[in-house]
């Protein structure tokens, strides 16, 4: 399989910034519920399969699926479960997330190009919440019950994966947004 | 000013070479040895096997002269986020095992033996993966890592899985990672300079954290994605192509000594595996 330079560029420097956003804290925002802090560490997954097709999504999903593995295998929900279910959890989820933000971005971008990036921050972070929550509850590492409590939590992250989907992608790829300069 | 200073407490990718017996290692047996260890960790529920192998990491850092509080260091991002989850278990996991000894109990909250075993495991696995992690990343070159990881690999690639290309994107990300918080930094400064808000934690704002962390995170991207068009250049000017052909300048060259902490290691993970560990609460009269 031949991956160019430019995939392997570009999916390893959106990495890294998913990277530097976990380590210091900025990529996560603080919400009412009771689970966690909203996080847009699946953004760069998303913006990789956006801009540079399905390869780069999965590349930075793939890497990112192990950092997560690493980050949240320790936590106590894990304690007494055998060693496949947090793989099944935490790594298998996050490789869908680019391949799905392509596969909506491809399917709407001739009709509207904003609308068809927001489309994609919305179902990259869908596939994230829907597979890791549905794993936890179906693998009995969380309550059903956790549902209505990761509401916030999901809307907000929706809504912040589309903003920077859309900010950043059309920026780079000089979209007009309507929105106008500020120069 | 503490709050634009991200670089300390990104152990995650920076090399730290002190020129240890551990630093000359085979990037092969540390990333094996890891590998090894992390499996044990995941699979291991014996709080006193746990805090025993912690205590290997330990002995590990000193012997690859790398400073323990440097690598905690590492924990202190993550810190209020963990403390708040372990609360919430402690409090609540109780009723998820009603057997057991119950410490403490009033209305919905529940302590038991099962509920702190939870917690002390959770606590124990999150300071050794991020030991197991920072060790390796802090005793290995970026370039040698890859390297192991491509060769450790290897055999994968007969059944088409992009070997080369996942080890080159690991090794740009761990290479930018310092670099990139480095440009956060200056960003963050700037929107300082220029009256913008940069921090604030208020759980019932989010939208107020959204509209000062935004301003911060696109440029960053932005940042990333000039830096990616800079790197493609220069590697297709020297004519950088992946492909099966691929020769290394660098070759690794294992020793005697690799094979034996390959080994050691495995053999520590098994008779930690295999050996029928007492529960701590039996070690602690009273517990």
């Amino acid at each position: 399989m031949r991956i160019s330079t430019r995939s392997i560029v570009v999916a390893g420097l959106l990495l890294a910034v998913a990277i530097v956003l976990a380590v210091t804290r900025l990529g996560y925002f603080p919400v009412p519920n009771v689970t966690d802090d909203a996080t847009i560490m699946h953004v760069p997954a998303i913006i990789g399969g956006v801009l540079e097709g399905p390869v780069v999504g999965l590349l930075v999903s793939l890497v990112f699926g192990i950092n997560a593995y690493f980050r949240y295998v320790g936590l106590p929900f894990f304690a007494g479960q055998p060693a496949w279910v947090p793989v099944l959890v935490l790594f298998v989820p996050r490789l869908f997330i680019g391949i799905v933000a392509w596969l909506v971005y491809r399917a709407l971008h001739k009709t509207n190009q904003v609308v068809a990036l927001a489309a994609a921050g919305v179902a990259g972070t869908l596939t994230n919440t829907i597979l890791v929550l549905g794993f936890a509850i179906g693998l009995g590492v969380l309550p059903a019950a956790i549902i209505p409590t990761a509401l916030p939590q999901a809307i907000f992250e929706m809504v912040v994966a589309a903003i920077i989907t859309v900010a950043v992608v059309a920026a780079w790829k000089q979209i007009d947004t309507g929105r106008g300069s500020s120069v | 000013m503490s709050e634009f200073e991200l670089l300390r407490n990104i152990t995650i990718g920076q090399y730290m070479p002190t020129g240890s017996i551990v630093h000359r290692l085979d990037p092969r047996a540390k990333l094996l040895s890891t590998l090894c260890l992390a499996a044990a960790f995941s699979s291991l529920r014996s709080i006193l096997v746990n805090a025993l192998l912690i205590l290997l990491l330990l002995l590990i850092a000193k012997g690859a002269r790398i400073p323990i509080r440097y690598i905690l260091r590492g924990l202190l991002p993550g810190i209020g986020a963990l403390l708040f989850i372990f609360v919430l278990q402690l409090f609540f996991q109780g009723w998820r095992e009603p057997s057991g000894q119950v410490y403490f109990e009033w209305e919905f909250i529940r302590i038991t033996r099962y509920s702190l075993y939870v917690i002390v495991l959770g606590v124990l696995r999150v300071v050794a993966f991020l030991f197991l992690i920072s060790l390796l990343t802090l005793t290995t070159s970026s370039s040698h890592l890859m390297h192991g990881i491509e060769t450790l690999l290897a055999p994968l690639r007969r059944i088409g899985f992009p070997v080369h290309e996942v080890a080159l994107v690991n090794m740009i990300a761990l290479r930018f990672v310092p670099t990139l918080a480095e440009e956060l930094e200056r960003i963050m400064k700037a929107q300082a300079s220029r009256c913008g808000e940069i921090g604030g934690r208020n759980i019932w704002r989010p939208d107020k954290a959204a509209r000062t962390r935004l301003p911060l995170i696109i440029p960053l991207f932005l940042s990333a994605l000039r830096r990616a068009e800079d790197l493609i250049v220069a590697m297709e000017a020297r004519c950088y192509g992946s492909g099966t052909n691929r020769t290394k300048f660098v070759q690794l060259k294992g020793g005697w000594l690799d094979g034996v902490v390959v080994v050691g290691i495995i053999g520590i993970c098994l008779l930690a595996w295999l050996t029928p560990w007492p529960s701590i609460h039996r070690l602690l009269p009273g517990m």
